[in-house]
């Protein structure tokens, strides 16, 4: 039912793998994609990945520095997957623990792990398991606990507690007798149910008003926090020890009953690492200590609420540090590290690999080779109304002149007064900057335009055709801003691309913008994949941010537009004038996001 | 009378200078001499105490670090996980993508036989840029593993890597061997080092944007392109042909 199952190192070597019976492609391909998509961009806060038509779930084992990937088929629902993960780890980890505790690659090249008969035996036992218990059957009406209870008893009053409890006390008696339950009780809400189940003590006898109270007061002052043993409510597990330290005479009735009648306590989870409470500090002092999920959360909910207010979006935020806490899970903390300094240091390393930019950023690079292949560059910008796409346009092109290369601005701004007049006023200041003499007679920057009301796309092709007869190097489409929610600008925006195929699409966003930032680049990829044509659909590849220099430190836009779409921030707008343009730092921004 | 007082006033001066320095001794003397001796015992070791360390300070921060480290770097998927399982221990393994560097004891096969700590660091462009930090300063020598085959295309990537690596500060420096591993040789499609060679040294006229023509001589390290392959024409059970890059390692 696998496809495959493999264990690796984080330094990349594979200790061991197993292909499932039939399955002929290699692994590493899905592998490989799950790293790189997960692992790196930060988002392993859910375990499971879905590549063409493979699911994969991954599990980290941060102590020895090891990867658990397991892959089947998207069709099977395999519901065993995931406790099957965890007990090959556990197995693993158990019979290689001598090897791995010596943490080198040199140990890892030397030992071959032969783990095929335990796996084996894991999985059948994991398959087995799902086979008897996907076989339960429904219960019946009659079978229930509901019909067993009179409407009344469900009513809750001032002493409605007593008055339910007292219903479950009698419903879990009849439970004691043959399962046929009485369906007097059910049918009539009739004086013989109802009798007993008065509000607060009034149908009881004396005595048991007097149990009832000792008992509570038992209760009250021997299991603290305990919640009040309520028959129905069987998920409770707290409820034991109250009854455990339960012994006196006169409460063993009731003792019994509940004891009886619920279901056994599940085991207790095993407690990984740290001492009892008393050299619990120290040993979080000298070492050997392995961080757990209770020791990070408090740390990371003030970390999350700290970039919130760095205008990180919220749920990118809350992605972020279960990210960061699967990945520190079971690691051992070196000697006088503390828990919080880990866990910065951790988030710190993520936030600084998350702006990095994932391929090679170099615009002029990529412009000398389109001139080497005659053809013009296309740079296209989109954005919402507002975000400084025209401005920002102006100033890449007085970039671009600077390094030589000639540019034409196509004005497919169609729609917005003054659009076309402004693309114009920055072509005559950027001529009068570099005077056509100087550079062979030929003005360096051209405007095409076709005025209001046209077809943007149209406009685009045009552009594009009348560049590469001109022998312009650049070509910088300038469209309207558009809501991410307006249907039809989105589709007439994807058909731009989709038609024009530009090398270049670079989406404007300001840095003042929080969580809208997540909603407007998932809409506006969503409508480039959507309208394309193509199989492989041109979707965002760089981001401009602009308004920098607006916000002081609270520079969390950043890392919410790369979070989402995983591609580098190209640009940084910093002001108004043409020399306000720069390329992101990302240790200079991680180190603002992190200042407190 | 006149002629004593009307003395040169450089000699003057001198004179009253030596007699305040001596006046000054005399005062510090009879100062010291007063004093209780414990005390001027913890005086004595104080100080003594701060120019020790002073002293070692300066001689453990100016004192440079000791290089033994072979560096393998490139591009994602060029193949340095395998090159290093096939240089440490000579075995093929299965990898997959690196998120962590691996280091280990290597052997040069020289008549000297001095041990390196090669690492293995990861090629992911968003992990490439932190772990080159981090051990840039202890490199004795730095492998460039080039996937010969697809080289073609990610010309540019492999340029760009190449000439970061060249203009950081640290690198020029130190001047660590830079040995251009062109793995991968046993695809049918790769090229060769030589044309490997001269395709680096057009784009980085690009990248230098200098207008002249480069040249790897021109670089102050020593620079050597050879070729290699970690997988071998029967893939896992054939010896990798290493053999260029192992002499090469030996020369260090």
């Amino acid at each position: 039912m696998l496809d495959f199952f493999t264990i690796f190192s984080k330094g990349g070597i594979v200790l061991w793998c197993f292909q499932g019976a039939g399955v002929k492609e290699s692994f590493t391909g899905p592998v490989n994609a799950l790293i790189r998509s997960v692992i790196l961009q930060e988002r392993s806060g859910s375990n499971s990945f879905t590549h063409e038509r493979q699911s994969l779930k991954y599990k980290l084992d941060n102590e020895f520095e090891l990867i658990f990937v397991v892959g089947f088929q998207n069709i099977l629902t395999l519901t065993y997957v995931d406790k099957f993960i965890d007990d090959v780890q556990l197995r693993f980890r158990d019979r290689y623990k001598n090897e791995l505790v010596q943490k080198g690659a040199l140990m890892l090249l030397n030992n071959s792990f032969e783990f095929e008969d335990d796996f084996q035996r894991i999985l059948r036992e994991a398959e087995e398991s799902s086979r008897t218990r996907s076989t339960t059957y429904m219960r019946a009406f009659q079978e229930s606990e509901k019909s067993k209870k009179t409407v009344k008893s469900m009513i809750e009053t001032k002493g409605g507690d007593k008055g339910k409890e007292q219903g479950g006390k009698k419903s879990k008696s009849s439970k004691k007798e043959p399962p046929a339950p009485e369906p007097a009780k059910v049918e009539k809400p009739s004086p013989p149910g109802q009798k007993t189940l008065q509000n607060g003590n009034q149908g009881l006898t004396q005595e048991e008003i007097i149990q009832k109270k000792r008992e509570e007061f038992i209760r009250k002052h021997t299991a603290g926090p305990t919640e009040k043993p309520s028959g129905q409510r069987n998920k409770q597990t707290k409820v034991f020890p109250v009854f455990d330290c339960l012994c006196m005479p006169g409460f063993s009735f009731y003792a019994n009953k509940h004891l009886v009648c619920l279901p056994p306590p599940p085991p207790p989870p095993p407690k990984k690492g740290g001492g009892g409470g008393g050299c619990g500090w120290v040993k979080g002092w000298v070492g050997s200590k392995s961080l757990s999920q209770e020791d990070m959360e408090p740390v990371l909910e003030k970390m999350k609420e700290h970039l919130i207010a760095k205008n990180v979006a919220a749920e990118i935020a809350s992605q972020l540090c279960d990210s960061v806490a699967k990945k520190l899970e079971g690691k051992v903390m070196g000697t006088f590290t503390t828990v919080a300094s880990t866990v910065k240091q951790a988030l710190q390393d993520s936030l600084v690999q998350i702006l990095q930019p994932k391929r090679r950023v170099d615009i002029l690079r990529d412009v000398m080779e389109a001139q080497s292949q005659r053809r013009p560059f296309v740079i296209t910008f989109c954005g919402v109304n507002g975000v400084g796409k025209s401005t920002n346009l102006a100033k890449i092109s007085y970039w671009l002149i600077e390094n030589g290369f000639t540019v034409l601005i196509a004005a497919c701004d169609t729609f917005r007064a003054g659009a076309v007049e402004q693309l114009r006023t920055h072509q005559r200041r950027l001529n009068a900057l570099h005077p056509p003499e100087k550079h062979g007679g030929q003005p360096v920057v051209q405007l095409y335009e076709k005025g209001y009301g046209k077809d943007a796309a149209g406009i685009a092709m045009e552009a594009i055709a009348y560049a590469r007869n001109q022998a312009f190097d650049v070509v910088l489409v300038d469209t309207a801003g558009r809501m991410q929610d307006n249907a039809p600008l989105m589709t007439a925006l994807a058909k731009l691309i989709a038609v024009n195929m530009p090398d270049l699409v670079l989406f404007v966003g300001e840095a003042l913008v929080g969580n809208e930032a997540v909603d407007q680049l998932v809409k506006f990829n969503q409508a480039l994949a959507d309208h394309s044509m193509s199989e492989k659909p041109r979707l965002i590849d760089g981001i401009v941010l602009t308004k920098f220099d607006t916000i002081d430190d609270k520079v969390g836009a950043a890392i919410s537009m790369t979070y989402i779409t995983g591609q580098p921030i190209v640009f940084v707008g910093t002001g108004q004038t043409y020399n306000d343009l720069r390329s992101l730092n990302a240790r200079a921004v991680v180190g603002a996001l992190m200042k407190a | 009378m006149a002629a004593d007082t009307k003395k040169d006033p450089g000699l003057m001066d001198e004179r009253s200078v030596e007699n305040t320095v001596k006046q000054f001794i005399e005062y510090v003397r009879k100062q010291v001499e007063e004093q209780d001796p414990v005390f001027l015992i913890s005086v004595v070791v104080a100080l003594a105490a701060i120019i020790i360390t002073c002293v070692f300070l300066k001689y453990f921060l100016t004192s440079k670090t000791v290089r033994s480290a072979v560096l393998l770097v490139g591009l994602c998927d060029s193949g340095k996980t395998l090159l290093f399982s096939r240089l440490v221990s000579g075995k093929f393994k299965r990898t997959q993508t690196s998120i962590t560097d691996s280091s280990a004891p290597y052997k040069a096969k020289s008549d000297k036989g001095t041990t390196w700590t090669l690492i293995d660091l990861p090629g992911h462009d968003s992990l490439r840029a932190q772990y080159l930090e981090k051990f840039k300063s202890a490199a004795r020598a730095i492998v460039f593993v080039v996937d010969s085959a697809i080289f073609q295309k990610e010309v540019r990537d492999v340029a760009e890597f190449l000439y970061v690596l060249l203009t950081d500060s640290v690198i020029c420096r130190n001047t660590p061997t830079l040995l251009v591993a062109c793995n991968k040789q046993d695809i049918t499609m790769a090229k060769s080092a030589k044309l490997i060679q001269q395709q680096l040294e057009k784009e980085f006229v690009f990248l230098g944007k200098k207008g002249k023509d480069f040249e790897f001589s021109q670089l102050p390290m020593r620079v050597e392109f050879l070729e290699c392959s970690a997988l071998s024409n029967k893939a896992e059970e054939g010896e990798a042909d290493i053999k260029s890059l192992e002499k090469s390692l030996a020369k260090l």
